[in-house]
């Protein structure tokens, strides 16, 4: 698996850098039409986010031409699983109103121990396990509000 | 001002809910220090809002997190020694002699010298902050807008200068920090600032949102990458009691260990991890006469651990007296103090004594509850090194779910705070830190609200920012600090 990964060095820095230069004009663009009835001192809302980006274009310029240091890349296998971790909080974040933190909590855990290469039944084990720990934590001991799932209409606790 | 917020302190740490609070944090932080998944930052983190929704006073949270970090920089030791892996960043240089060391069969020496170590750092890191937090708040009272605007700049001076190993990241890091704290209402004019209409942005970026993305979030994902590279863990522990040989031998390099942390503690924005590395070659330049450095040599584990505990404390003194955090850590207890609307600056020590004053007291306790953790149930942390990532990482994502959701109630909030996790991922990747972030972010609405009010004050005229006795020291100090690297490594060249 470690074959998979390719060193990029020089170019990401590079594309970084002139994402952070769009990024900084972006900003300039829109800090610049801030809209405001008055301000109490001579700068206002404007001055200091123009600041900023005129700051961040200057540093992007220089990385851009000293890009550095920078880590190799996943690939294949290793980038889609990289990404279905973030992918799978996503989803969490959708489900949690609908089905609530119980099985919000089963389904994260199962997948993610699953990406981690725990093999299905540890993962559902590890799942079940660790729902109705985080649940008995969280809910009952420190009472934290959590929502329990518009779907099942009260049926559960 | 007297000592008498001290003696006021005690009282405060002693009562048995902060006992218990602060014992619960230290057994955490040695816990998120040995793991080398997470670090302080990352624990205090995922802490930090649940403290907050299960309504813990502020005081009780303020030592909740602070031994959090106390603990996680005895912790990271463990990892360090066992694995070779520093269990969290201010425990990198641990391993250079105390991995050899484990090998060599004094695996359980190496603890114990290192856990003695860390106690005299974090004793000595007590007493310092004692002392220099009353002096500096006697300082602060000539702190104006001005001057802390120029305050502001040494700061982020010191950062690019002292933090990473790239300057031009560190101050990209700083400004994209900078610029997220302009997000929402600004107070003084009423204006909303990139909000796209978003009522949710309308209050600002939500800062327990923003952390947990960047450390959390993105840490899960690179844990995933580093899956496949195995590491071996030394079972073999040895004598557990040190040799009074390597306590007296290792004495001086701990003093000196302590006091180098202790200062690179108080500058702004240099913490544990900066520190423990210069402590270190500091340590090996003075002792290293045998060549014996990095092949277990009780110097090179005693220095940087005495270091990585002086400095944790020692960065509360610029966060306790001027409202400046001293490393990435304490940015986030900043954080936590303006969740409860504590606004941190020079009248911190009039205003809150009792905070202050208990939040000392309870570091001070907390290194004696660790000492006795750390030396007798070391091994039972040393354990936990063997927890799987496939049931920490979900551990850690569900944590961050709860404390994202629990502050903010939005499902917005969590979907942010993925977007947040992605670009920091990818900032990780490309060698930035995300520690100027986190401090450009926390100093930045106090950085423009100063500077608006400066200029308002002397109507417009710059030369307000050069005016008083205290901007000039900063000015000169920040200039000095922005060259040092630079003018070291030409006389190191010289001297070759």
């Amino acid at each position: 698996m470690e074959s998979s990964t390719m060193k990029i060095t020089l170019d990401s820095g590079r594309v970084a850098a002139l994402f952070l230069l769009v990024f900084a004009l972006l900003f300039a663009w829109s800090g610049s039409r801030i809209e405001y009835a008055f301000a109490s001192d001579p700068l206002g809302p404007r001055a200091f986010p123009l600041l900023l980006a005129g700051a961040l274009a200057v540093f992007s310029i220089w990385l851009f031409f000293r890009p550095g240091e920078s880590e190799a890349w996943p690939r294949g296998r290793i980038l889609w699983k990289g990404l279905g971790i973030p992918l799978c909080v996503a989803l969490a974040a959708l489900l949690l109103m609908p089905i609530g933190f119980f099985a919000v909590t089963f389904l994260l855990v199962t997948v993610i121990a699953w990406i981690f290469d725990a093999g299905l039944r540890r993962a559902l084990i590890s799942g079940v396990l660790q729902a109705a720990l985080w649940q008995l934590v969280f809910v009952h001991l420190l009472g934290v509000y959590l929502p329990s799932g518009s779907l099942w209409g009260g049926l559960l606790p | 001002v007297s000592f008498d917020y001290l003696l006021d302190g005690f009282v405060v740490a002693l009562s048995w809910q902060n006992l218990l609070v602060g014992l619960l944090g230290c057994f955490f932080g040695t816990i998120i220090g040995a793991l080398p998944a997470i670090g302080p930052i990352n624990g205090i983190a995922l802490l930090l809002p649940i403290a907050y929704t299960i309504g813990l006073p502020a005081e009780s949270t303020i030592i909740l997190l602070s031994s959090v970090y106390m603990g996680s920089e005895y912790g990271g030791r463990i990892s360090s020694i066992l694995l070779n892996v520093p269990g969290d960043a201010g425990a990198v240089m641990t391993a250079l002699d105390g991995n050899p060391m484990a090998r060599q069969g004094r695996a359980g020496e190496a603890l114990a010298i290192s856990g003695i170590s860390s106690f005299a750092g974090g004793m000595l890191g007590v007493v310092g902050l004692a002392f220099f937090a009353h002096l500096l708040s006697l300082l602060a009272i000539g702190f104006g807008p001005a001057e802390y605007f120029v305050l502001m700049v040494f700061s982020f001076a010191t950062l690019a200068s002292m933090v990473g190993k790239e300057t031009v990241k560190t101050l990209i890091g700083c400004t994209i920090g900078l610029m997220l704290s302009t997000v929402g209402l600004d107070p003084t004019s009423g204006a909303y600032r990139f909000t796209f209409n978003e009522p949710e942005l309308g209050s600002g970026i939500e800062f327990v949102m923003l952390v947990i993305g960047l450390f959390s979030i993105s840490e899960a994902i690179l844990l995933l990458e580093q899956h496949s590279a195995g590491a071996t863990i030394i079972r073999q522990m040895g004598r557990s009691l040190p040799r009074m040989a390597d306590l007296v031998l290792s004495a001086g390099a701990t003093l000196r260990g302590s006091l180098i942390g202790f200062f690179m503690g108080v500058l702004p924005g240099t913490g544990a991890s900066v520190a423990s590395s210069i402590a270190y070659t500091t340590e090996k330049r003075l002792s290293d006469r045998h060549g014996t450095f990095g092949k277990g040599d009780v110097r090179g584990l005693a220095s940087p651990e005495a270091a990585n505990n002086a400095a944790a404390t020692g960065s509360f003194v610029p966060m306790l007296t001027l409202g400046v955090p001293g490393s990435g850590t304490t940015a986030v207890m900043l954080g936590a103090l303006m969740l409860y609307n504590i606004q941190p600056g020079p009248q911190m020590l009039t205003e809150q004594p009792l905070l202050v004053g208990g939040l000392i007291a309870a570091l001070f306790i907390a290194n004696i509850l660790l000492l006795v953790l750390n030396l007798p149930m070391v091994g039972m942390f040393a354990r936990l090194l063997t927890l799987p990532n496939w049931i920490l990482v979900p551990g850690i994502l569900v944590l961050s779910v709860v404390g994202v959701y629990s502050t903010n109630a939005s499902v917005l909030a969590l979907l942010m705070m993925v977007g947040i996790g992605i670009v920091g991922w990818i900032l990780r990747k490309l060698a930035f830190d995300m520690a100027p972030i986190l401090l450009g972010f926390v100093l930045g609405h106090l950085m423009e609200v100063n500077l608006r009010n400066a200029l308002a004050i002397s109507g417009g005229e710059l030369g307000i920012f050069f005016h008083s006795p205290i901007s000039l020291v900063l000015w000169v100090l920040a200039l000095v600090i922005a060259l040092a690297p630079y003018l070291v490594s030409r006389w190191v060249r010289k001297q070759a």
